[in-house]
């Protein structure tokens, strides 16, 4: 019997490994959301961090990076601002009593650089160069001057993971600036998409597509992209409308994080949207 | 590390190459294909670590793609299996299941199409890997370091 296992295991030992490695692998997967995997994430993250940024400072070290901070900060302000002057424009007298005492709250924008990216289509994510130490928290969003980016999904000492818009885990409540129509936008593996909407509700294309009063996770108004095209289902009910984001995260090396936390009476079912 | 850092400055429309393949493939066609299967696991499991991925995903499609790399080693005939030929075939396919299986691991949320799994997720970035390993073939660098 020893002997049989023996010529099994030696003629078939590249397959056993094989297997029990991949087992290993999937066993993984529903391990994610625990917390001692996370805190293992977070220190392997941590640490390469700070390795790539110095590769990161090298990169830029032409750039006169201070500057342009102050600039992109300013940028993104203003781009913040003139959404809402947008919405000034649209929304009726009762409203903008409403949006008036709510632009009197300003939101404290922290400027950060994107040391490394894992670019993919299916998991984006990047790291930027603040963590706890600068006051950043799990579940703040981040922005650059033209829109959302992404939010904050892990923190170490000096650095953050965000998880883009451009990752199949990420969903955010938007609306249509213009007509109020609401949804929620998620990425597709190509395209961000609101999918399922009422054929009959109004979706226009080159509409403006923000976040949503709705949204627990993002403040309101936060400029995501605009409607690119409509496709509607097999049964003509419904469609999915495809967004084109401000954001071009191929491009992108300076972020803002703002300084938004969810709320402790958060919407259960969002925060489970974050997690996963 | 230089796969998060000076890789995304490569991609074309979020389509980038594999190094951790193009290494691994060498790895395995030098070594065998237990010994390529182990550094897949391990190099993947390092990778799902540092890139914030899904910790399970990169580590299930490195190891199956080094196995399958594996396929192509010769005990006694490794510089042939290291030629540009074979070389840049075994790194197409590899990275091929690379992309298809990290792409179907981490899309757990969304059901992807078969088309977009097979050209967008596999065959986009299997074909850039195999061109950046190229230079590497031609130049035989995997050979001098390994």
């Amino acid at each position: 019997m020893i002997k049989f296992f023996k010529n099994f295991y030696q003629n078939f030992r590249e397959y056993i490994v094989l297997i029990i490695l991949l087992l290993i692998s999937l066993s993984f997967l529903p391990l994610n959301k625990n917390q001692s995997i996370q805190k293992i994430k977070t220190f392997a993250f941590g640490n390469f961090a700070a390795l790539n940024s110095i590769i990161s400072d090298i990169q830029n070290i032409f750039s006169n990076e201070d500057e342009i901070n102050e600039l992109r900060k300013l940028n993104a302000e203003l781009m913040l601002q003139l959404n809402k002057l947008r919405e000034h424009g649209i929304e009726n007298n009762e409203l903008r009593e409403l949006i008036n005492y709510t632009d009197s709250s300003a939101v404290n924008l922290f400027p950060a650089r994107i040391i490394s990216t894992l670019v993919t289509k299916i998991q984006g994510n990047f790291v930027i160069n603040k963590g706890e130490s600068d006051s950043i928290k799990v579940g703040m969003p981040v922005v650059d001057n033209y829109g959302l980016a992404g939010i904050v999904v892990n923190t170490s000492g000096q650095f953050s993971l965000v998880r883009s818009l451009q990752n199949m885990n990420f969903k955010v409540a938007v609306r249509n600036q213009l007509t109020n129509v609401d949804g929620i936008l998620s990425w597709d593996g190509n395209n961000l998409i609101i999918a399922n909407i009422p054929t009959t509700h109004e979706m226009n294309i080159g509409d403006r597509i923000v976040s949503s009063d709705f949204s627990t996770l993002f403040p309101p108004s936060i400029p995501i992209g605009v409607v690119q095209k409509k496709e509607e289902t097999i049964s003509g009910v419904l469609s999915n409308i495809v967004v084109k984001p401000f954001v071009d995260l191929s491009k992108l090396k300076n972020v803002l994080v703002m300084d938004v936390i969810p709320s402790n009476q958060i919407d259960s079912l969002e925060m489970n949207l974050l997690i996963k | 590390m230089l796969q998060l850092t000076l890789v995304p400055l490569l991609s074309v429309d979020f389509i980038a190459p594999d190094l951790i393949i193009i290494f691994l493939v060498y790895l395995t066609l030098k070594n065998g294909q237990l010994y390529g299967t182990f550094f897949g696991f391990i190099f993947g499991f390092l990778f799902d670590l540092i890139s914030g991925g899904l910790l399970g995903s990169s580590m299930f499609a490195k190891t199956l793609s080094a196995f399958v790399a594996g396929f192509f080693y010769k005990d006694k005939k490794i510089e042939d299996s290291l030629n540009v030929f074979t070389l840049s075939v075994v790194v197409l396919i590899s990275s091929f299941i690379n992309a298809v299986f990290y792409s179907l691991l981490g899309a757990n949320q969304i059901p992807l199409s078969f088309v977009s799994v097979i050209f967008i997720h596999g065959l986009l970035p299997a074909v850039y890997t195999t061109l950046i390993s190229f230079p590497f073939s031609i130049l035989g660098i995997g050979r001098k370091f390994l």
